[in-house]
Parts: structure tokens; sequence; C-alpha cells
């Protein structure tokens, strides 16, 4: 009872405090969340005939929201390992901003699944009441779930422990749990949400064992990209650095690690598709040339820039860090894109001729009221959360 | 023998009456959710086909389904049928059935004698087709034996009866359109928006589908399953389709597919599909050369 009050009067404290720079930033993303999130409603009374979605590109932007959302929840469970697991306590300030930013993710990524299916209301029945166990889709769904309650563990026994409330026992719970996040997120959630995709064989680009590997290592590195982001903003609003020199040298390298696997897997796999001899291989690599070119070159252009720019030591400060992890966000999110359009875009008969899918503001508003209600959500939770770095 | 405690007599003791309890509990609090869940998503999609009867399968039937394209002259009858049969909304484009209007390759002209002399004398050649220097390929829902769409579907809203047809349940549908992507044929249609179907042409034995759910070809379910052929079959003019039970030896539909003529669609694919199309020999290396400007307004194609 206590410890509740203790929170709420907190919590009132801080907000109160709260300078008005802050709420102005609230206001803003409140009006954002508002204008864009009106689009899901009217997609929930009307469906989504005003998108530009078809029968032949059944799946549009917020799929790869989906896709590029749980990728970047992965930059939580990162921090949560180097903490805990390799005992690298210059991280603590942004342990429990890592997991918040994971959670918003999680949040963003099932809130894109939910305004894209037809039927919310009943998809709220997966995985209890309905259920499909050779689905990816269901067990993907079902890991979120199971990732969100991990998340929100973690939330509860690091702020504990940040309290000062947490015994010995409860800084073990806080220990196993960041270290099972890591496994849990990875072969659970991001090899899955690959899956999603990697199962279909009727979309070649898809249809490759590789596709999980290949979401784990972009989930890494956008989701470390992220975290970083996170630090170095934070850092820059309450003009005092979060982290010192040595960890963001320490975030650059783990970057870069990341990055090269991502880059690694990328390259080959653009070169193998363009010696495609398959019909579909060529479609593939002549819309990849064509007319998604520009993202095409935003994808690799960017993930070998933020690459060649975490290598160097002199780049892996405040910095040059917010641009090289602000370039990986957007290259993975570029490739997300790519990855689930393109795919559908290779027509299954060749009498259909060209297939046209360009997102319109009807699917692209939800997905930015979305991400700003979550920012929103992030700036209320960060403050009124005892932080590290707040000195609780 | 260790005296247990009073907290750990409790602790057992709770276990044990919550494994008791805990699957009746489990089971009504989910028909709770089930109900609330329900009414939510009654009040904005309604719900499916409620007084609508749809007969069980017909034991020791696979129902399978013959194209000969040496027959099909592109006239579309069966796609036209098959949506007023099947209640097909004005507001999906394209119907179930596409018909692909293609070129033969280069040096193999068939012209309006070969037809002629080949199917006169069967008797079967009522019409012509559309174009002479073409061929025309119509596509559907395969019901595939190994359909990738009842695999991925996360609800089984999609589903293999134990005649073959692949069936739709679209109280269970999401809406996800995991299916569609997952869909080789490009078979699957969903309503983008509230379906809109005149009064007049509307058929009392098949369900009117909501918005936000997927639909695609039955084979007629509601026809079939009571001992009739498909709308497609009955309306084609050319007899150029071919329905019936693969189980017996003696259908038409078996004697067909002895053809050496036989292909099916993307077979690479393992997908098994129950619709099988007829070639002509000659014809044998047919390919779709190039790719033709549809005369309709497909959402997603350049129309
Ligand atoms: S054709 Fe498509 S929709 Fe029909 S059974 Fe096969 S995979 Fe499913
Ligand atoms: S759209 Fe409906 S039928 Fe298709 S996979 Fe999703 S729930 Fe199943």
């Amino acid at each position: 009872m206590k410890v509740i009050k203790d929170a709420l009067g907190y919590a009132a404290e801080s907000l109160r405090t709260a300078g008005l720079k802050y709420y102005i930033y609230c206001f803003v993303l409140m009006i954002i969340a508002g204008v864009g999130l009106s689009g899901a409603v009217t997609a929930l009374a009307e469906g989504h005939y005003h998108s530009n979605m078809s029968d032949m590109v059944p799946w549009g932007i917020l799929i790869s929201g989906l896709a590029f959302f749980i990728g970047l929840s992965a930059g939580a469970t990162m921090v949560g390992l180097l903490i805990h697991g390799f005992g690298r306590d210059d991280y603590h300030p942004v342990g429990t901003r890592a997991i918040l930013v994971g959670m918003m993710c999680i949040f963003a990524a099932m809130g894109c699944v939910m305004m894209d299916v037809g039927n919310p209301f009943r998809a709220m029945k997966i995985p209890f009441l309905l259920r499909n166990e050779t689905s990816m889709f269901f067990i993907s769904s079902s890991s979120y779930m199971g990732f969100m309650a991990l998340l929100i563990a973690e939330l509860v026994s690091t702020v504990y422990v940040t309290i000062g409330k947490a015994g010995k026992r409860g800084k073990k719970i806080a220990k196993v749990l960041g270290i099972i996040a890591v496994p849990y997120a990875l072969i659970v959630v991001h090899s899955f949400t690959g899956t999603i995709f990697g199962v279909v064989k009727a979309r070649e680009m898809w249809n490759t064992p590789l596709l999980p590997v290949h979401f784990v290592t972009s989930a890494l590195a956008s989701g470390f990209a992220l975290v970083i982001l996170v630090t170095i903003i934070t850092s820059w609003v309450k003009k005092k650095d979060l982290v010192g020199k040595d960890t963001y040298n320490h975030m650059g390298i783990m970057l870069c690690f990341f990055l090269i696997a991502t880059v690694f897997l990328d390259t080959f796999d653009y070169l193998i598709l363009s010696y495609s001899g398959t019909a579909e291989g060529l479609e593939t690599w002549h819309i990849f040339t064509g007319r998604y070119l520009p993202l095409f070159l935003i994808n690799m252009v960017g993930l070998y820039a933020a690459l060649i720019m975490t290598a160097f030591k002199k780049l892996r400060t405040a910095r040059g860090l917010f641009w090289s992890s602000s370039i990986t966000i957007i290259a993975i999110a570029a490739y997300r894109i790519n990855l689930i359009s393109i795919a559908q875009l290779v027509p299954l008969y060749h009498e259909l001729g060209e297939i046209q899918y360009v997102p319109n503001m009807h699917e692209v508003a939800p997905v930015i009221g979305l991400t700003a209600a979550l920012m929103l959500l992030f700036a209320i939770l960060t403050k009124v959360l005892p932080l590290e770095d707040t000195g609780h | 023998m260790r005296k247990l405690t009073r907290r750990e007599i409790v602790k057992l003791a709770s276990i044990a009456g919550a494994g008791v309890l805990l699957p009746r509990e489990v089971e009504a609090f989910g028909g709770m959710i089930d109900a609330i869940v329900n009414k939510m998503s009654e009040g904005i999609k309604g719900t499916v086909g409620k007084d609508i009867e749809i007969p069980p399968p017909l034991p020791g039937v696979k129902f399978g389904m013959v194209i000969d394209l040496g027959l099909c002259i592109g006239c579309r009858r069966c796609s036209y049928g098959c949506k007023l049969e099947n209640n097909v909304p004005d507001t999906i484009n394209p119907p179930y059935i596409m018909v692909f209007q293609t070129k033969y390759k280069p040096g193999q002209v068939m012209t309006e004698s070969d037809l002629i002399d080949k199917h006169k004398a069967q008797g079967t050649l009522k019409y012509t087709r559309l174009r002479h220097d073409r061929m025309y390929m119509p596509v559907q829902c395969n019901h595939c034996l190994d359909a990738p769409c009842t695999k991925v579907c996360p609800t089984k809203a999609t589903y293999k009866s134990a005649d073959g047809i692949v069936m739709m349940d679209y109280n269970k549908c999401i809406g996800c359109r995991y299916c569609m992507a997952a869909c080789p044929y490009g078979a699957r249609r969903f309503n983008w928006s509230k379906p809109v179907i005149p009064a007049e042409n509307i058929n009392p034995l098949v369900p009117i589908r909501t918005d936000g759910v997927v639909e695609k070809c039955t084979f007629c379910v509601h026809r079939t399953r009571r001992g009739h052929t498909t709308k497609c079959v009955e309306v084609c003019p050319n007899k150029a389709r071919i329905f019936g039970n693969l189980n017996d030896p003696d259908s038409a539909v078996s004697k067909k597919i002895t053809s050496e003529r036989n292909f099916r669609l993307k077979v690479g694919l393992n997908t098994n599909p129950n619709i099988y199309y007829l070639t002509d020999p000659k014809r044998k290396p047919m390919r779709w050369m190039e790719p033709l400007p549809l005369d309709m307004n497909i959402r997603g194609l350049k129309s």
C-alpha cells in the first residue's frame, strides 16, 4: 500500500514540476495521435476501402509497420543482457528507458495488426478462443503477448531495484528476467515474425529459411539504434549525459557488429536475387531496380553508410551515433517496406500485368498517429516512473 | 516424516483446489470473453449466415474439376454465373473466376478450322472463341489438397473439408488476409467495404458476407453437396468444365484426368490442386507470351 501511495505521490510531483515545454510537446503529440488514429476508426467503421491495398496486394504499410516495430523492440532486451548478463553497469541509466522503448514498440506492432485486420474485436479471441497452431501468425501474435508480459515483469522488477525496495531476491528476479528476455525475443519473437513471411511459398522473395535470421539481425540493428537514439535525445533534453564517452563507444561497437551481420545478409541476398533464373526472381529484381529503386538505395546505401560511420572510433560519439542510428533506422524501415510490398507486386499470373501499390494517407496516417500516441505514452511514463538517472 | 506447517497445508490445498476448479473456471471465463467479444464485433460487422444451413460433406466423395482449354471460348459466363449464384458483391472485383486471354507461342496459331475439326464430331462446339488467334485460361480457387491458405489461417476460419472443398467460416475470419498472401493462385477476395448486392440477385441459399472478411469459391457447396453440379459448369456453353467425384473412377472427371493432356497450375509448389486443366498435345509448350491489359477495373492493377 505504502509503495503505491509513494509511487502516486512521486508521479503527481513529477507532473506538477514538469516544465511548459514538456506539456507543449505532449499536446502536439496528442493532436497528431488524434488525427492519425481517426483514420483507424474510419477503417473500422467503413472497412479498408479507402486504402490502396487490393486483392493482389493484401498486405500494405501496416504489415510493414508490424515487422518494423517488432524489430525495434529488440534493443530493450539487448540492454537488459548487457546490464545483467555482462555486468555493464554503465548501461544502468538507460535500463528502464530501454524496457519502456521495447514495450512501446510491441504496442505499436500489435496496434498495426489490430488496425490492419478486418475484424479487430474478433482478433482479440486469439490465442485462447481461436487458434490454429500451424499458423505463424497465430504463433507470433501469441509470442508478442508473452513478450509483453515479460517486459512488464522486467519493468516492475527494475523499478523496484531502482527505488531500493527489492531485496536480494528481487535483484535476482530482475537479473533472470533481463537475461531470459534475450533468447525469448530473438528465438521466439523475431524469428517467428520472419517465419510469418518465410513460409509463404507463393511469394518467392519471402520463401527462404534465411528470412528469420535476417529478421533477427535487422531487429538487433534497428532496435539497438533506437535505444542509442533515445539515450542521446534524452541527454540533450536533460542537458546531462545519461552515459559516458566509453559507453557511447561501446554502443557504437555493438551497433557496428549488428550492422555487419545485416549488411552481409542483405548484400548476398540481393546478389543472388540478381542472378535469379526464375521468372518471379527476375521480376522481383526488375521491381527492385526499377519502381522501388529509391527505397532500395535508401536501404543499401543507408546500411553501408551507418556501418562505415560506426566503424570509426571518432564517430562513435553522441553526435556521430545520432546520425548513424537515425540512418540505420531509416534504412531498415525501407527494407521492411520493400520486403512486404515487392513480394506482392510480382504478379501471381503473368496475365495480371503490372501490379501497383503505393500506400496512401489512409494507411500512413494511422501509423503516424499510433507512433505519436506511443511517444506520448513514453513521455508520460518516463516522467511518472522513477528512473535510474532521476536520483531515486 | 517432517510435519507440514500450516502455511504449507494451505498452499497445497489451494493448489489442489485450483486443479479441480480451474478447467471449469477457465471454460466459464472463456465463454464470458467469447460472449463479450461476439457482441462487440457483431455490433459493427454482424453475423454471417445464421439461418443458412450448409450441408455436411458427402461420405466417400472428393470433388474435383477439369477445365478443357481447348473448349474454353473466353465468354466469361462461368465468372458471371458464379457471381450471381454465390452472392458475390458488386464491391468485389475481380470475381472468383478470372478468365485470362493469352497469346499462343509464336508460330502456333490456332485457327477456327482446327477447333471445328476437333470438336464438331464430338458435338461439343456450340460457340466459337472471342478471338480466334487467342486462347483463354480461367483461374479460380483450386481447392488444393495441401492448401497453404488453411495452414496459415490463425483461426481455422478457412479449412479443408472431407470432400476436398476448402471452406470458409466467415464468423471466425478476423480479416488478417494471411490466406490471401499465401495463396499462390490469387483466388481469395477480401471485402474491403460493406458488400453491395442488388436485392433481386440475392440467392437465399448462400450467406451474405460482411466487410472485413475473406471469401472465395466454395465449389458451390450449397449445390454440390445436394447432388447438383457447380454453377460455372452448368452455364458453360461449350462444356469446357467438368465437375465430379475424383474418388469414383467411373465419373467423367476421373476419366478426363487420365488424359495425357492434363496439367495443374504451379505443381512445383506441392499444393496438389483439385482443378485439372487439359490442353492440346499440339499446343503442349503452351506459354503466356505477353501480359495483356484487362478490360475491367481491378483494384491494384493498371486498368
Ligand atoms: S487455390 Fe488458394 S484459396 Fe484455393 S485452396 Fe489453394 S491456396 Fe487455398
Ligand atoms: S483472413 Fe480470415 S480466412 Fe484468411 S487467414 Fe485471416 S482469419 Fe483466416
